[in-house]
């Protein structure tokens, strides 16, 4: 157990960090390349940007959005995230692994603010998938994925939370921390390839609906000889 | 806002319009507007190749792929969206609709999907999948108010035209929007409503003869005027329909005495291409680039209609010449800026009955023209009441799209898309309702009379003609004979 847990710790964290790295910057590459691309292509180049920045960032700090539509959905979703932000990066447990290598100075979370904030993703999290099946919309619009995403992003809280705060045995205290770290490792090698490239996208998304609004000129034509449409009336 | 769903019987009457089935068993598509004749055979086959060749020369592609990555499936659109909210059919939430065309996409133009479908053996797109589509996309009356609200910055209006574009592509478009289109393109009228030109003159010229009568002064409608400050460009069934709002611009225009002209060669704002066919848009929008070149105009200035001053103030430059091309303003900003100078002046007065303003979504929910006819509003209309929501967040007439023009789906227009605006109406207790635009007051109209609100639906420049004032020098002391009344001028 011992050498499966320092595997997953070690070869393994570093490969899907690695692959999960390599993977978002690869979208985000792309990503800003063909937004790049459609605005050197479009015939009208006025992009309101100062607007569409605006907008960009009333949504990733959407406390005026909150009560205006789904209010209680929508606190439990900004939660959800501050822990899921938050946690990970900042938990003393998982600085001291790259601080220890790197010596980098990091903050760290205090030991109430790490218990309160994880109970906080759970119970959120929780909350949100109960929230998904029992709300008729959502229920009606959700994918596989949606369900589940939020469990696969709360095993390692559970995980965590129970070996840090709930006295197990050494044994039970080792099989979590395998699932916690495998749980990590999988939804890191995961991410780029679903909705949770959200997480790098995010900030792109006006910015793709301001220029996706602007059209490349001649088009018509265009469109016409590939479609073999030349000269068809209206 | 919370409003009332509508009833079983009120969902009957609006989806009992006027089918057509002679056209629905020979096409084998069960829509409740009537489309061009079209070739039924290897429907998905010749869907993708239209997509495909959009993608190829479009930016849509960036769209898609950052939207598929994005989707969250919160179902905030559904709270926004007045046709869901009206209906309640979980089929009509504007993230369901965008799906049906993002997951074409998924399955057909991205690695990810083609291997997922060979390996599961997805058959793909499906005749079923386009009928869905083309029943769908029409439900819509991409009013955008969804897009407001969307946390993962969605625009479901954006993917609506685009699949309202492919469908295009293969012959599934409204008969209303296609023949008017035609006729704009390569008819003998050159304009939507098949006005001849001496049909327009001999409306202008009956119409200054009843301003003289009405108000004693010559207002004149120049026309083909070269040189002019402004080429005027209304929604061309003003002409028809609206002649108050055009007598109101031409009285304004009359008082500054800025230059402008309507051109004969070319008259029309509609532009129906923004809500079917990209292709459409371009070729109409270039129509109005040559008019204005032909009459060496400075300036396009559109009338009172929202889709025809979105499309010319956006795609103008996209298809004229970018950052070159004619400046484009809408004449309430016209308006606006002469009545903020001191140059036009109205008297308080004169309409003093309960007035509200309704926002076209084509000019408000950009942000574009909010608070400019409200200001001239409220300086001479002493009972002006507001409507909420409002601005950049109102809730669309329900005929927007082009659902508007298409005449066999009234029912649905008035009993589903426009339900909320209704309510919204009904709660305002106004007698005059604003709607600065063409589509929104066609569809207003329909919608007050069939739900029954006593509401007078006019333009902001019906309400400005009535209350202009005119320096005394512009007054004609004496009318001349043959203008005396309206009926000899015919």
């Amino acid at each position: 157990m011992e050498h499966l847990l320092e595997f997953a710790r070690g070869p393994l964290f570093r490969l899907s960090f690695a692959l999960m790295v390599l993977g978002l910057l690869r979208i985000l590459a792309l990503d800003l390349f063909e937004l790049y691309r459609a605005y050197r292509q479009a015939g009208d180049k006025t992009v309101p940007w100062g607007k569409t920045t605006l907008k960009a960032l009333e949504w990733l700090v959407p406390i005026r959005k909150v009560f205006v539509n789904r209010p209680v959905y929508s606190v439990f979703s900004i939660l959800f995230h501050i822990g899921l932000l938050l946690v990970p990066i900042f938990l003393y447990a998982h600085v001291k692994l790259w601080q220890d290598d790197l010596g980098l100075p990091w903050l760290t979370l205090s030991y109430k603010w790490a218990y309160g904030l994880t109970l906080l993703t759970i119970i959120t999290g929780l909350a949100l998938i109960v929230g998904r099946i029992a709300n008729r919309t959502s229920s009606f619009l959700s994918r596989k994925q949606d369900y589940l995403w939020p469990i696969a992003l709360l095993i390692p809280f559970v995980t965590g939370f129970i070996c840090a705060h709930l006295g197990v045995g050494p044994k039970a205290y080792q099989a979590l921390m395998l699932i916690h770290i495998l749980a990590g490792e999988l939804i890191f090698v995961l991410m780029p390839f679903t909705k949770i490239a959200h997480c790098v996208l995010m900030p792109l998304s006006q910015y793709v609906a301001a220029v996706a609004w602007k059209f490349p000129p001649d088009t018509d034509d265009k469109v016409c000889t590939t479609l073999n449409k030349k000269g068809e009336p209206v | 806002m919370r409003t009332k769903r509508i009833t079983p019987e009120e969902r009957e009457r609006a989806f009992k319009s006027l089918r057509k089935p002679d056209v629905e068993e020979k096409q084998r598509l069960h829509v409740r507007y009537h489309v061009e004749d079209f070739d039924v055979n290897d429907r998905p086959r010749r869907f993708l190749e239209a997509f495909a060749a959009i993608l190829k020369h479009s930016n849509y592609r960036m769209a898609l792929e950052h939207f598929i990555r994005m989707s969250a499936k919160c179902s905030r659109c559904a709270v926004s969206c007045q046709v869901y909210q009206a209906t309640g059919d979980l089929k009509d939430i504007p993230c369901y609709r965008s799906e049906l065309l993002l997951s074409v996409y998924r399955r057909h133009f991205t690695y990810g999907g083609m291997l997922k479908g060979r390996l599961l053996g997805d058959p793909g797109l499906t005749d079923e999948k386009i009928q869905e589509m083309a029943e769908s996309f029409w439900n819509c009356t991409a009013c955008r108010r969804c897009s407001i609200d969307c946390p993962s910055g969605i625009d479901h209006g954006l993917i609506t035209h685009l699949g309202r574009y492919i469908l295009s592509e293969i012959g599934i478009a409204p008969r209303a929007l296609v023949v008017s289109t035609r006729e704009q393109l390569e008819g003998a009228t050159g304009n939507t409503s098949a006005i001849p030109v001496p049909a327009l003159t001999d409306t202008l010229e009956f119409l200054e003869e009843d301003m003289l009568e009405e108000k004693q002064v010559e207002i004149k409608f120049p026309i083909d005027v070269e040189g002019s400050e402004y080429v005027f460009f209304p929604a061309v069934s003003d002409f028809l329909m609206e002649a108050e709002t055009l007598m109101g611009i031409a009285a304004v225009f009359t008082a500054t005495g800025d230059s402008w002209t309507t051109g004969t060669g070319y008259f029309d704002g509609i532009n129906y291409g923004l809500f079917y066919s990209d292709r459409m848009l371009e070729r109409i929008v270039k129509k109005i680039d040559a008019e204005t070149r032909r009459l060496k105009g400075k300036k396009v200035l559109i009338g009172e209609c929202g889709h025809a001053s979105r499309s010319a103030k956006y795609f103008l430059p996209t298809y004229c010449g970018g950052k070159d091309a004619y400046p484009v303003i809408n004449i309430m900003e016209y308006t606006y800026e002469v009545f903020k100078n001191g140059r036009l002046k109205l008297d308080p007065n004169i309409v003093t009955e309960k007035v509200a303003y309704h926002d076209p979504c084509n000019i408000a929910r950009q942000g574009w023209i909010i608070d400019k006819p409200r200001e001239i509003l409220k300086a001479f209309c002493k009972n002006y009441v507001e409507m909420t929501p409002s601005g950049s967040n109102n809730i669309c007439c329900g005929g927007g799209g082009g659902t508007v023009s298409i005449d066999e789906i009234r029912p649905y227009r008035t009993t589903i898309g426009g339900k909320l605006k209704a309510d919204q109406i009904r709660r305002s207790g106004c007698h005059y309702l604003v709607a600065p635009c063409a589509n929104c007051k066609k569809q207003l109209r329909e919608l007050v009379e069939d739900q029954k609100i006593p509401v007078e639906v006019v333009g902001l420049h019906d309400l400005i003609y009535k209350a202009i004032i005119f320096d005394d020098s512009l007054k004609v002391k004496k009318i001349p004979a043959e203008a005396g009344t309206g009926e000899e001028g015919k």
